[in-house]
């Protein structure tokens, strides 16, 4: 019997406090499209979005509408588009991707992952051209999202790989020029990519996914602040292991209604349900940051000492909370630090108290790394690689997921302001140290071992 | 469902001031006369116990005589009480439909519960629990309803929204299981099942 005060609680969660499930992901594997002809391959890939994910905006309303809990977006995720591209040419890579384009308008949903190459070991052909026609493909499409897998505990890191994508970073923001340089806020470099991540720009469905799959992302930043808040106003002398377990209970009340949301989605299509991420991901809109957490906990100046130690409490109070919560957790599960789309962070970049240095320090404890973070338009290659093989470095060793979503902004420099707008938010250019230090070990290239920790069996 | 032979249920309601022992002196009554509860509902309103209780007697024990029994725990007037045969055993739920929670809040006036409870009524929806919270000067109520399957749910949401508007309350609507999946422990696939 469900108590009033429990009603109540929740009723607060979803009108009072931004709970929302932020992304339900539909994962469709694409690889029985290839056929000899490239345009019979697009109309493929399209036909098959549209048999598999043409009513997944529908059910999400309807269901969204039953419950009270928004869906906030409803995405593709294909498997990696790299599988249809070896023997093809850079003008095939743009059909491609073109086809996911449309496939995504055409089933109503605004961003299709999976323009996505797996380099942690070597690159085959169809990779390196898929690599080399990000530029063109994110400043030509709309919807389309890429992901390049440089490194994995058990392989290393492929620093010829990490060099060549580092590039096309650059390329890419300058190919977007005209919107500041938006088309590398479409692609993430990872170490350890998940195969089920929901969230974009990194989501994909790995090749251990089952054909068709729904995953769900949930959020609740806003949730988690409330909840320390009144925890600290009830209890000003609280503990920082009050606002630990405060913070799991929370999660698992987050993670649940991901769950609610993702099987009944699921059933309703037909597909198999996946995995619950748990990660919290904010928006630019007060009271739905991350930032704000650190801040309730009571690290006024984010980037302070100790910010690093507020991240870690979070992320592992919310992995905790939403373990418990549902078996079906995975993705990236954590908390992001996507610095435009979080005004705290944003703000605290601006105020030059969280760096770039502090915000990798955050991402060996965070749930990603590096992420949506302006740089300079002027930054050399080779320290766009060095942050990439830093962050790479980071979830190697540590056995976990990193990535990098850096966007350098064309003709802007340190303390520039520039605006995305909607969910991406805006933020200040911010400063890269000794931008040209590495260069001679970055053009080094090779590879870096895989760690002693990645020989377990 | 009744444990005797030839056993005849019946729906009993006792009112009364709130006091410590009400409980075991309904059921002692109940119990003397070898009828055994199968139902149960007990709250306490602003100082008044209220339990509402089924439970089947042996065939031969008249109303009258279960309403002597329990009239003898109380003082003169002290409690209401009334027992009848109950008579839809078994039968059908009023609604077919799937279980809503809603909720309505705002500033305490007397016409809000009757607007709310008229609408419900007009659109075949059926209350099963109901609870007001008094914050002078604001009010929420809370209840548990079953929406028949053949409503859209969206409409309703969006009838009731703006009914209650016009009386400056907000308003909630929502599948039980949102609730259920926030304050239970056990798998959500149950829920689903369910």
């Amino acid at each position: 019997m469900l108590r009033t005060s429990d009603i109540l609680a929740t009723v607060r969660m979803l009108q009072e406090e931004h709970l929302d499930v932020r992304t339900v992901t539909l994962g469709v594997n694409v690889a029985e499209c290839a056929r000899n002809d490239m345009a019979d391959t697009c109309r493929a890939v399209e036909g098959k979005v549209a048999a598999k994910a043409g009513n997944l905006v529908r059910v999400c309303d309807e269901i969204a509408g039953r419950y009270g809990l928004p869906v906030v977006n409803k995405r593709l995720a294909l498997s990696a588009a790299s599988q249809l591209l070896e023997g093809r040419s850079a003008r095939d890579a743009l059909l491609l991707a073109r086809a996911m384009d449309a496939a995504a308008a055409a089933v109503r949903v605004d961003l299709i992952g999976g323009f996505t190459a797996l380099v942690h070991k070597g690159m085959t052909p169809g990779e390196q051209t898929l690599i080399n026609s990000l530029p063109v493909v994110l400043s030509r499409t709309d919807r389309v999202c890429a992901s390049i897998n440089v490194a994995d505990t058990r392989s290393g890191i492929n620093v010829d790989a990490v060099r060549l994508v580092a590039q096309k970073i650059l390329n890419t923001a300058e190919a977007t020029a005209d919107t500041n340089g938006f088309g590398a806020a479409k692609l993430v470099v990872f170490a350890n990519i998940p195969e089920d991540n929901p969230f974009m720009a990194g989501a994909f469905l790995g090749p251990g996914a089952p054909e068709c799959v729904i995953n769900v992302g949930v959020s609740g930043p806003g949730v988690v602040k409330r909840a320390v808040d009144r925890l600290t106003k009830a209890r000003p002398d609280a503990s920082l292991d009050e606002i630990a377990e405060e913070i799991k209970h929370t999660a698992y009340r987050v993670t649940r209604t991901g769950e609610l949301i993702g099987r009944e989605v699921a059933a309703r299509l037909g597909v198999a349900f996946g995995v619950v991420d748990l990660s919290l991901a904010p928006t630019p809109l007060v009271g739905d940051s991350v930032g704000e957490i650190y801040q309730a906990m009571g690290i006024h100046e984010l980037g302070a000492p100790g910010t690093t130690a507020a991240v870690a409490l979070l992320n592992d109070a919310v992995k905790k909370g939403g373990a418990f919560a549902s078996s079906s957790v995975g993705g990236l599960s954590g908390a992001f630090i996507p610095v435009t789309e979080d005004h705290a962070l944003a703000e605290a970049v601006a105020a030059g108290t969280l760096t770039i240095e502090k915000l990798e320090a955050m991402t060996a404890v965070c749930s990603i790394g590096i992420d949506m973070i302006l740089v300079p338009g002027g930054t050399p290659a080779t320290a766009v690689a060095g942050i990439i093989l830093d962050e790479a470095a980071i979830g190697v060793m540590n056995g976990k997921t990193t990535g990098v979503r850096l966007i350098p902004v064309p003709g802007r420099d340190v303390g520039d302001r520039v605006d995305f707008g909607g969910l991406f938010g805006g933020g200040t250019v911010a400063r890269i140290n000794c931008p040209r230090g590495s260069a001679a070990f970055v053009n080094r290239g090779g590879h870096i071992p895989a760690p002693l920790r990645g020989l377990t069996n | 469902m009744p444990a005797q032979n030839q056993a005849q249920r019946y729906v009993i309601t006792v009112v009364v001031a709130d006091r410590v022992g009400i409980l075991r002196d309904v059921s002692a009554a109940v119990s003397d006369l070898s009828g055994v509860i199968d139902g149960i509902s007990q709250t306490v309103v602003q100082a008044y116990f209220t339990v509402t209780l089924t439970a089947a007697f042996p065939a031969g024990v008249a109303p009258e005589e279960i309403r002597a029994a329990l009239a003898g725990a109380f003082g003169p007037d002290e409690a209401f009480i009334a027992v009848r045969r109950h008579a839809a055993a078994g039968g059908p739920p009023p609604v077919a439909g799937a279980r809503y929670v809603i909720t309505v809040t705002g500033p305490n006036r007397p016409t809000v519960l009757k607007a709310v409870t008229t609408y419900l009524a007009r659109r075949g929806v059926n209350i099963e629990d109901w609870n007001v919270m008094f914050d002078e000067p604001y009010v929420t109520h809370v209840g548990e309803i079953t929406v028949p399957l053949s409503l859209d749910i969206k409409q309703v949401q969006d009838e009731f929204h703006h009914l209650m508007s016009q009386l400056g309350m907000t308003t909630c609507i929502q599948h039980e299981n949102i609730f259920r999946a926030t304050n239970e422990v056990g798998p959500i696939t149950s829920l689903l099942k369910g």
